[in-house]
């Protein structure tokens, strides 16, 4: 039993280094367009990739875990957390490169430059993911529910950044290829937002044992 | 114990195609009003989507349960944790069901343009690949899998065109401008739909064969 429990840590240990892996990902993805910074593009493909192969380590380990140790309760739901965080921060991942493309295709081009609300997007939605984390290590419900209360206004932020591009492309025919580029963006930082919320659902689920998924929690209280 | 076990991996698989089949309509109903430039099969979808997402909450929980219960180890392990995999690619597919209704309601907000694209033809392509992916779910059939990785490619190339045609649509008249975003956007929830039907083929080539072909593509292009 003691194995195990040294296991499990070593299991939350790797996972959180993959985290930080993604987390710096996504800073780095926001770099390249806000900081116009290429340099850092390539950094970011090099780290998504480290993280594919985490993944897929992580998803063995855990895998065998539970086969070998038939674990119960909290141990069982730590364990298939821990596989459903690993799915969702590779796909963060895949989010920060999509980011990168944009951002690549955006630096070429002269700076468009309408007063949107990226940054602040970008910053809420960093925020969103390093409190899922937090919530996860501190097994810490209230951080967790304070992140799912964040999606909804960095869903307003998206809405209002698509009405604010869709003027500007009405009034500079020109700039469309940009600013769809720039709606992308939105979009991927917004699905990298979501992924946190799941993380967030998850710590609940397993501090509290609730699935608050579809809000199906009024379900089963 | 060993009859309980296949009993609830074939309760999961039940369930499991009928998602397949929900998830499917779903997409097949929401592109067609916006062909049809209606919103009035959007409650259907709606109604789905509850249905999907119950589905899914109830899959998870048989297979928590069963693991608890049953400490099934090697292949059984495997084939349940897939069947969770599974389960949320499904889901997410209704997700993007839902997603098309939103983008179409926002297109139908504008005045008729005549840039539909190859929009139905792509979804076509992309829900012929979720019916294979499921068909290679149930009969375990490899080379099935393998040919939805290879559409993959082709649904790809329709969304580039699209993209390309629809850009070129903002650009000439501005005036269409709302109109395309909502298209390119459903091109996009088009092109995650086929990237989740991908997932599920690959899930099926890891539990057949044991080897994760996860990442593969992007491995490629390194």
């Amino acid at each position: 039993m003691r194995h195990f429990e040294e296991e499990l840590d070593k299991l939350q240990r790797r996972l959180l280094e993959m985290a930080g892996q993604v987390e710096s990902a996504i800073h780095g993805s926001v770099r390249v367009l806000t900081g116009r910074d290429e340099e850092q593009a390539q950094r970011v493909l090099r780290q998504e990739a480290h993280v594919n192969q985490m993944q897929i380590e992580i998803d063995e380990v855990a895998t065998h875990l539970l086969a070998l140790h038939q674990p119960r309760a909290g141990d069982l739901r730590f364990l298939t957390a821990a596989i459903k965080i690993n799915s969702d921060l590779e796909r963060m991942g895949d989010l920060a490169v999509n980011i990168v493309e944009r951002a690549i295709d955006l630096i070429r081009r002269p700076p468009i430059n309408p007063h949107i609300d990226i940054p602040k997007m970008a910053e809420l939605t960093q925020s969103m993911v390093h409190k899922s984390l937090n919530a996860f290590v501190n097994r810490d419900a209230e951080l967790a529910r304070g992140v799912l209360t964040s999606d909804d206004a960095v869903d307003d932020l998206k809405d209002a950044i698509y009405r604010e591009l869709i003027h500007f492309m009405e009034s500079n025919p020109s700039t469309v290829a940009a600013a769809v580029d720039l709606i992308f963006v939105a979009h991927n930082l917004e699905r990298i937002a979501d992924h946190a919320t799941n993380i967030a659902e998850d710590v609940l689920f397993l501090v509290k044992g609730i699935d608050v998924r579809h809000h199906a929690e009024t379900a089963e209280e | 114990m060993r009859r309980h076990f296949e009993e609830q991996i074939a309760e999961c698989n039940t369930r499991l195609a009928h998602m397949g089949a929900v998830a499917k309509r779903m997409i097949g109903k929401s592109i067609q009003c916006l062909v049809d430039r209606s919103a009035e099969g959007h409650d259907e979808v709606f109604r789905h989507e509850v249905e999907i997402n119950s589905l899914q909450i109830e899959i998870d929980k048989r297979v928590i349960s069963t693991l608890a219960l049953q400490h099934p180890v090697a292949t059984d392990l495997r084939l349940l944790v897939m069947a969770t995999k599974i389960a949320g690619e499904l889901e997410r597919v209704g997700d993007q069901a839902v997603n098309i209704c939103q983008n179409t309601a926002s297109l139908l907000k504008h005045a008729p343009a005549e840039i539909l694209t190859n929009i139905p033809e792509m979804a076509d392509l992309v829900r012929e690949m979720l019916r294979e992916s499921l068909e290679a779910f149930v009969r375990r059939d490899v080379g099935l899998a393998q040919r939805v990785l290879d559409t993959d490619d082709k649904v790809d190339d329709f969304k580039d065109q699209i993209f390309f045609q629809l850009l070129g649509n903002m650009m000439t008249e501005p005036v269409v401008i709302p109109s395309a975003l909502a298209l390119i956007l459903v091109a996009r929830n088009l092109e995650r739909v086929a990237d989740h039907a991908t997932n599920i083929a690959e899930e099926v080539i890891y539990a057949v064969q044991g080897r994760d072909v996860r990442h593969r593509r992007e491995d490629a292009e390194q």
